[in-house]
């Protein structure tokens, strides 16, 4: 560490010239990183158009039990978090410690949000047996709702492929899940780097960074929830 | 053109080599947040009232429209390098040539041979498979309707 060199400037790391250098460095891979998750999620997405477009039955009865509310609560929440989340990074660059630890708890708060309502809905897909491919097993009062989301889609009987629905509702959403966990483990550690002040209005770049990821995050959920939910 | 130090060429920094933030005020960031939430409930809005074939259209164009939003403002691509707006531009692109191509050949199986008249796998004599039409023919991707007793309290029931 030459400290000697750069003075005060103990974040930059020894092979970059410039705190702008190790700055631009930061968030090209950053936007590499999310340009392979958008890849990521992609495949999946191509995945739920040749599925879609093949059983289309299928996807219209699988919306139907799905609870719509549900989604919209959570795309509210998330996207409310992305605000709180670009509030945590206006709040560093400015220097402004405290709002900036707020600001990330908020954020962690919502995606805790996120994650109950998700629980909500997975356990009661468990329950009536609306679960991925061969596990697909409705039973109780998912046979019910089977024929009520058939009556309100015009379609005169159980589509096969809902299993494949489900099989896709499934991997879509816990990926997404997992992402969002990661981010909320990611921001309690910015929270407590924060705490220990090492951000200034000098170096703030992980939290930009890990706000960077927490918006990629909530732009896959704005696709899913009108893809998943809200169909017709 | 004269040779000028690679951090200059950032909008985020001039020559001290210092990093230089574009602070955007936090009543930008409530605007967003606003029209965000307002287009989430113009998406709730559209499939409620159902505009049929349109709802996908409407869900695909509104979400992109949040997207770009998020992108713009709260990821500040609007301050950002050009290269970085490459980067994220690339990547929109490749998935859009993905799903393109992919959905060109998953959509259209089985319609060369409705062109030819004949329908059928020609190998096999069957419908190609993996297809919609080749699947409905077969009476495959419809079931019968659970019949649901009046006294079912759930439970494996219907097993």
């Amino acid at each position: 560490m030459s400290t000697e060199a750069h003075g005060d400037s103990h974040f930059l790391q020894h092979h970059y010239d410039t705190p702008a250098q190790q700055f631009n460095a930061a968030k090209l891979g950053m936007w590499l990183f999310l340009a392979q998750e958008l890849l990521f999620f992609g495949g999946l997405f191509v995945a739920y158009g040749v599925f879609r477009s093949w059983y289309p039955q299928a996807w219209v009865v699988g919306s139907h039990l799905l609870d719509y509310r549900m989604g919209a609560l959570n795309t509210a929440v998330l996207l409310l978090s992305s605000f709180t989340a670009v509030m945590a990074v206006r709040s560093a660059q400015t220097g402004n410690q405290k709002a900036t630890g707020n600001f990330l708890l908020a954020t962690i708060a919502l995606a805790g949000v996120f994650m109950v309502v998700k629980y909500f809905e997975y356990a009661h897909k468990f329950e009536v047996g609306f679960l991925p491919g061969s596990h697909f097993a409705p039973h109780g009062v998912g046979l019910a709702e089977i024929v009520e989301a058939a009556r309100e889609s015009g379609v005169n009987g159980v589509p096969y492929h809902l299993r494949t629905f489900f099989g896709l509702y499934f991997v879509m959403t816990g990926v997404h899940g997992l992402h969002v966990l990661i981010g909320m483990f990611v921001m309690g550690w910015m929270w407590n780097r924060n705490r220990k002040g090492e951000f200034s209005t000098r170096y703030s770049t992980p939290v930009e960074m890990t706000a960077l990821y927490w918006h990629l995050v909530d732009i896959i959920w704005i696709f899913l929830f009108p893809l998943l939910y809200l169909i017709d | 053109m004269t040779t000028e130090p690679l951090a200059s060429h950032s909008p985020s920094s001039p020559d001290d080599g210092e990093v230089h933030h574009h602070v955007a005020s936090a009543r930008r960031h409530v605007i967003v947040l606003l029209a965000l939430l307002g287009f989430t409930a113009l998406t709730v809005g559209a499939y409620t009232i159902n505009l049929g074939e349109w709802n996908l259209v409407a869900a695909v164009v509104i979400s992109t429209l949040k997207a770009a939003l998020v992108v713009w403002f709260f990821m500040e691509l609007k301050d950002d390098v050009a290269f970085n707006r490459l980067v994220f531009l690339g990547a929109v692109i490749f998935i859009g040539l993905f799903m393109a191509y992919t959905m060109n050949d998953t959509r259209h199986r089985n319609r060369v041979d409705a062109y030819n008249g004949a329908r059928v796998d020609p190998r096999s004599g069957e419908f190609a498979g993996g297809t919609a039409a080749g699947i409905v023919a077969q009476g495959g991707e419809l079931g019968p309707l659970p019949v649901i007793a009046a006294e079912s309290d759930g439970e494996a029931a219907h097993e």
